[in-house]
């Protein structure tokens, strides 16, 4: 275990400096396991644990002796030689700080001063320069430079402390701070800034070296990386808005001071008030008169060269991901504000928002396997909805013009970038329009929302980029289908004619199509065709219209070529993301598609629907015209925020469970 | 509307019910208006009947009033298969409308004048007709949509075409959807109408509608069961009841503006969970094919809502859909919907002011003022119930002690349950086992506290054994920092500092697993990766949450959730269960998700390796066909299985181990499985 390489420190910028300084001292700790007070301070807390009642809440344990948070630093050696020293770079740097804000500028009268210093920095160990409570002791420098070389020389690979050994040690400062009566998990905090809003007020105010003392701000958020020196500290504190420097000293904090050495770790929530000023290299800064810990963390935060490799980890674990990753939280943040925005758009058309049920008795409205369930009390076989298709169409039926569902959905489906059991729609329906009208209404939606959300039309999405500039490319089926196998028109083919469907078979099967011999109809092959043909190519916007009536039992006819219906999907990146008909109004109709169904379904396609008689019955009230839109949500985020899996998008995927027992 | 849409004609019948309609105030009883109702329906049926009869007979068959609902469809039907085959298409595919029907009359019935028709503005609406009138060569139909009703007085000069114009009046019935083209304008009487120069059928309804005679809103549709099943039906034919989900859209709307307006950010969590926590539920299993594992409906959303706290969303909230495997009642529906909210750096006081401000504010802007009119269940008188910021506080123990007039034993008292159950017997309660500190304690609070309230109050500082979540009160031993609203006995919301101490959460956890194998089946379940996330770090944090389904009933004035849900769940009548079992495929005995379709097995050759293989898939994850007891199933199949080569079985690994397990019975006893 090397614990004491500058390198290593260099070798780790930003919070994992955190993460390691403590370490030193930890390691020294943990490594008197036998007889060492912290082995005592971690049983304690194990008891503790075990024999948790409301009796004996720890915080509760009002005065017994400190004994644990003392002994602690007991097992740290003295580090007065090494303060001494610090104090002293800390004087010479504020005296050629001072000189030069008196106006002294010249290289020639600083240059002595910066030798001095130069010379005081000289005798620091290489290593602690960083550290005041690392060991100073020579002798102890040397074993742990023997043990650094010797592991050296053995090539060993690195050592750290493992998650437990630090988990032992942050629980044994929760118990010292219980000890000395304050509570490591508080309770609030007033809250009166943030780190965005600090460096927007300060923004081209405040010169290096000042601060506004009339200022009084509260800040809140996690240590990012720790920095002590001796009766100085900085901190990196990272709220929901941003990172701000923290800086602390004993002058302003007095015995408050030691408790900020001792308990905190990186990782940790605090809560800081004091004033704000900008540090010598210009950095804005609050100035804490004040400290308060808010919320110990027992586990310390990811090492990048370990945690944040394993990306199911990141799925798994989200809540690291999101405090290492800035990026993740701006992709949720989008999340929102598209559902949002989707929700102001269609509020302000006159669309009513609806919940529909989750828990169905008969599936439809898509073809898609169902999760099933079962409701004990009544005694009821029930599946998760596959689609909100039926009973929003009910509601038109009811004399609702304009409504909408968005929410979540549920297919018993493998996992991949693409697909999650469970994922989020939006469903609308508008009385008298039809799919050209819906086609207008998702151009308008989503340029609306990604001009709002992308601050433009042109999107990068992995190696592409987008445009969304209307109008979209609108092509049939058919004609896209043709440019792929040029020498063919599918619809030449007579659908009356049996040997029409072999011809197609034959031609698909030529062009390299798979799956193609189990199909029974001329519109399942050119469905299967474009599928396998044209989707992955389809990168900008295109609206594909006009699709067979055999894969499509929700469509109404079109209403002037024969064996299609009124249909579109749109496609973009490869990817559907957007599908709508003129819906099926005429319940004869309607029973006819369903029955070819559940023909298809009785001859073992899982994905096939039933016959839906209440359904049906429904639509013998009437419904009017109406033209209907479902829209992909997780896969439109993913284009607004150029993520290539749906899980960079869901906040908590559905993962295999994790076969290594955590 | 009501009022102004009443015919224009002045018939006899329609005339005296005019007026008796205007002499009646609303608030009548329900009993005598319905009767009234239905004489005067009764009335104007005859009327209809004189009327058609005195009609000449251009078609006695659609002249003449059918009554029998089968005969009536049936005729519809064949009268849309007539229009398909004259070629007129009963199903167009788009009906331009300019207005909706409440925008329509907002335009226009101001700018119209009485006896007048703007005929410059020529302009398209679509409806369902929900009644027509004939008078001479007159039709009045009323036409409603979105809400809203308006009258289509269609004459022959107006119209243009006349063989047109008969031959589309003869086509609408009662209940066809409909586009009108024409002129807005006023009939002579001040009946605000649109004057059609095309009328065109966008959708035919083939059955005959149960509308509301006389002058009641409610219409014949009153059949509880009818209502929720046929809910577009209910919707159609019941005026009043597409307000109930008008108010649940803008309670929605309006927690979201009051959480936007305060930063919040909302999150979508998972609703299917490998471990149903957050709350005590029994849940909904259901099993994922593809991953081979079972899969609970969420309960609640909240630890997930945490997890993202503790990675730095501060504010977050969920409005959503939950799940509890619960019977049906007045309040309760196996889903549900449900907002929570969670504040980092807030603390349970902080929320108590922030529930005042929403929920008043909800009560305010919905229903125009802080006092609503509320009747908790059927049959009860209606309450007046105040939600005038800011509400009572109530903490539970001395609230209890104090109502009870007792002193309650304390939380480490060895014999707290016993004594707890002495006082229940004092007082004649019943509890159902296990009689645990929390359930005793539950119910002394729902018989002391719960039901004496109906003024919006909080009960607060629960002890910790009834809240696993919750954080220990900072200065009250046993207690913690929680609130429940209740309002009419009614619970609302429920909030609390949440426990961020991961130490004394895994023991809590711990805690509610030891009742849980005590027989106590609504105990929380030991969440490890939630410990976890907790270890990492949850800021103080305020977390909330407020049940959508209960504000709606009372902003609504409905005490059955069933009112304020579109679909509520119903157990499908005999009629629904018989087409079901009819449409789906054929099940095996057990019937529950862990079972493989044994179809699939029945006459398939088992040492083909390809079954083999399926198998194999199916049988991962399951110790037997049907999941974790032996069955018929498996002996026989095992039999067929065993006819394979060994080593096929052996490259099969969940083939191998299901034989080898089975293996172990003897074949008598194999033999003796049902």
């Amino acid at each position: 275990m090397i614990l004491s390489s500058s390198k290593i420190l260099f070798r780790r910028p930003g919070f994992f400096v955190t993460a390691f300084v403590p370490q030193s001292q930890l390691r020294s700790i943990v490594s008197q396991k036998t007889t060492g007070t912290v082995t005592g301070t971690a049983s304690h807390v194990r008891s503790s644990r075990g024999s948790y009642g409301f009796s004996n809440r720890l915080r509760y344990l009002a005065s017994s002796s400190s004994n644990s948070s003392t002994e602690i630093h007991e097992t740290t050696p003295s580090s007065s030689s090494l303060e001494e020293l610090n104090q002293k770079i800390k004087d010479k740097g504020d005296e050629i700080r001072q000189l030069k804000a008196d106006g002294v500028v010249d290289k020639d009268s600083l240059a002595p001063h910066v030798e001095e210093l130069l010379a005081l920095k000289a005798q620091l160990p290489p290593e602690e320069t960083t550290k005041a409570t690392t060991p100073t002791s020579k002798q102890k420098k040397d074993t742990l430079k023997q043990t650094h070389q010797k592991q050296k020389n053995e090539k060993e690979p690195e050592k750290e402390l493992t998650e437990s050994e630090i988990k032992t040690v942050r629980l044994a400062k929760v118990e010292a701070m219980r000890d000395a009566k304050v509570e490591p998990f508080e309770y609030s905090f007033d809250v009166t800034t943030s780190a965005a809003k600090l460096m927007l007020d300060y923004k081209d105010k405040l010169e290096p070296g000042e601060e506004d003392e009339t200022s009084d701000v509260a800040v809140a958020g996690r240590i990012m990386t720790r920095r002590v020196f001796g009766k100085l500290a900085f901190f990196s504190l990272q709220d929901e808005s941003g990172t701000i420097q923290l800086q602390f000293d004993k002058k302003r904090l007095g015995e408050e001071f030691q408790g900020l050495k001792d308990w905190t770790d990186g990782g940790d929530i605090v809560g800081v008030r004091g004033t704000v000023r900008r540090t010598d290299k210009g950095e804005l800064t609050v100035y804490a008169k004040e400290w308060k810990m808010l919320t110990k963390a027992v586990l310390p935060l990811p090492d990048k060269y370990h945690g944040l490799q394993d990306i199911t980890k990141r799925y798994r674990q989200r809540h690291v991901d999101l405090i290492v990753n800035p990026d993740v939280r701006d992709t949720f943040r989008k999340r929102a504000k598209i559902t949002s925005m989707m929700r102001r758009l269609l509020d302000d058309m006159g669309f009513l928002e609806i919940e529909t049920p989750v828990l169905h008795t008969q599936s439809g409205g898509a073809e898609a396997k169902p999760f099933e369930t079962f409701h004990n009390s009544m005694d009821m076989d029930l599946t998760l909805r596959i689609a909100t298709e039926l009973h929003l169409k009910r509601l038109i039926i009811g004399g609702f013009e304009k409504v909408y569902e968005l929410g979540r959905i549920f297919r018993n489906e493998g996992i991949s970038t693409r697909h999650n059991p469970e994922f989020t729609s939006i469903e609308l329906y508008q009385a008298y329009a039809d799919y050209e009208d819906m086609m207008d209404l998702t151009e308008q939606l989503v340029c609306t929302i990604a001009e709002e959300v992308c601050g433009g039309l042109e999107l990068p999405y992995g190696d592409f980029t987008v445009s969304l500039h209307r109008p979209w490319r609108r092509v049939t089926m058919h004609d896209i289908v043709k440019e792929e196998i040029p020498d063919f028109d599918f619809a030449a083919l007579d659908p009356d004619d049996p040997e029409s469907l072999n011809k197609a078979k034959e031609v698909a099967m030529a062009a390299g199509v798979d799956g193609i011999a189990k199909l029974n109809s001329v519109g399942e092959v050119l469905n299967t065709c474009f599928e396998e043909l044209c989707e992955p190519k389809l990168i900008q916007p295109t609206f594909v219209i006009d699709y067979p009536v055999e894969v499509s039992p929700l469509a109404k006819p079109h209403r002037s070529k024969p064996a299609l219906v009124e249909r579109f999907e749109l496609f973009a990146v490869g990817r559907e993301h957007a599908n709508s008909f003129s819906e099926l109004t005429d319940p004869v109709d309607q029973r006819k598609r369903f029955e070819a169904q559940a023909a298809k379904k009785a001859a073992g396609d899982e994905e096939a629907c039933d016959v839906d008689e209440d359904f049906l019955l429904a639509l013998e009230q009437g419904m009017p015209p109406t033209g209907g839109l479902g829209i992909g949500i997780d896969r439109l985020i993913m284009l607004l925020t150029n993520s290539p899996s749906i899980r960079d998008v869901i906040a908590f995927p559905l993962l295999r469970p994790n076969t290594d027992g955590k | 509307m009501t009022e102004d849409s009443t015919p224009a004609p002045a018939e006899a019948a329609t005339a005296e019910v005019h007026l008796d309609e205007h002499g009646q105030p609303l608030s009548k009883n329900a009993l005598k208006k319905k009767l009234k109702a239905e004489a005067a329906a009764k009335k104007k049926a005859e009327k209809d009947a004189a009327k058609a009869a005195a009609a000449p007979a251009n078609s006695k068959k659609e002249e003449v009033e059918i009554t029998d609902p089968h005969l009536y469809t049936e005729n519809r039907r064949n009268a849309v298969a007539q229009m398909e085959r004259e070629g007129f298409n009963p199903y167009p595919h788009k009906f331009h409308v300019d207005y909706r029907i409440p925008d329509f009359i907002q335009e226009y019935e101001a700018k119209t004048t009485d006896g007048e028709k703007l005929q410059d503005k020529q302009v398209s609406i679509a409806g369902r007709v929900v009644s027509i009138r004939r008078q001479g060569k007159l039709y009045f139909d009323d036409l409603r949509g979105d809400g809203a009703q308006v009258q289509v007085m269609s004459d022959p000069q107006t119209y243009g075409d006349e063989e047109a114009f008969q031959k589309i009046h003869k086509i609408i019935k009662n209940g066809d959807i409909i586009g009108v083209t024409g002129y807005p304008g006023k009939s002579k009487k001040g009946e605000f109408s649109i004057f059609p120069t095309k009328i065109e059928l966008l959708s035919p309804c083939l059955h005959m509608l149960p509308f509301a005679k006389g002058d009641s809103n409610m219409g014949g549709l009153t059949n509880m069961e009818t209502r929720y099943r046929q809910r577009y039906l209910d919707l159609i034919v019941n005026k009043e009841i597409r307000d109930v989900f008008g108010i649940r859209a803008s309670i929605i709307t309006e927690i979201r503006k009051f959480l936007d307006d305060r930063h919040f950010l909302e999150v979508e969590t998972p609703m299917m969970n490998m471990i149903p926590g957050g709350a005590v539920a029994k849940p909904f299993i259901t099993y994922h094919n593809d991953l081979s594992m079972d899969l609970y409906l969420r309960i609640a959303p909240e630890l997930y809502l945490k997890m993202l706290v503790i990675g730095g969303l501060d504010r977050v909230y969920e409005i959503g859909r939950q799940f509890r495997n619960e019977g049906i009642d007045l309040t309760h529906n196996p889903e549900f919907t449900t907002l929570e909210f969670y504040q980092a750096y807030a603390d349970y006081n902080d929320l108590m002011d922030m529930c005042e401000e929403l929920v008043s504010g909800l009560v305010k802007k919905i229903c125009g003022s802080y006092k609503i009119k509320y009747s908790p269940k059927p049959g009860l008188p209606e309450v007046e119930i105040d939600f005038t910021p800011p509400f009572k506080r109530i903490s539970m123990i001395e609230g209890l002690e104090e109502a009870m007039k007792t002193k309650l034993p304390e939380m480490d008292d060895p014999e707290v349950e016993a004594k707890l159950l002495e006082l229940l017997k004092e007082h004649d309660l019943e509890c159902t086992p296990p009689h645990t500190t929390a359930r005793l304690l539950d119910t002394l609070v729902g018989e002391f506290l719960e039901d004496n309230i109906i003024h919006p109050t909080f009960i607060t500082e629960h002890p910790q054994i009834m809240s696993p979540l919750a954080k220990y009160h900072r200065s009250k031993k046993f207690l913690t920092e929680r609130f429940e609203l209740f309002a009419a006995g009614r619970e609302l919301a429920n909030a609390y500092t949440e426990l961020n101490n991961p130490v004394i959460q895994y023991n809590l956890f711990l805690e509610q697993a030891k009742a849980g194998s005590a027989g106590d089946d609504e105990a929380m379940v030991m969440d490890d990766s939630f410990v976890t996330a907790l270890e990492h770090g949850l800021p103080p944090t305020g977390g909330f949450g407020l049940g959508i389904d209960r504000l709606t009933m009372f902003l609504s004035n409905k005490n059955n959730i069933k009112e304020v849900l579109l679909f509520p769940a119903m157990k499908p009548s005999d009629d629904q269960m018989a087409l079901i079992a009819k449409n789906a495929p054929k099940k095996d005995a057990t019937n529950t998700n862990m079972s493989i379709n044994m179809a699939h097995y029945s006459s398939a050759d088992m040492t083909n390796e390809d079954v083999l293989e399926r198998l194999n898939n199916d049988l991962a994850g399951k110790a037997f066909v049907h999941g974790i007891s032996p069955t018929k199933d498996d002996a026989k199949l095992l039999e067929k299985v065993l006819k394979a080569d060994e080593s096929v079985i052996a490259s099969q690994p969940n083939v191998l181990a299901w034989t080898k397990l089975l293996g172990m019975f003897t074949p008598e006893i194999r033999a003796s499985w049902s």
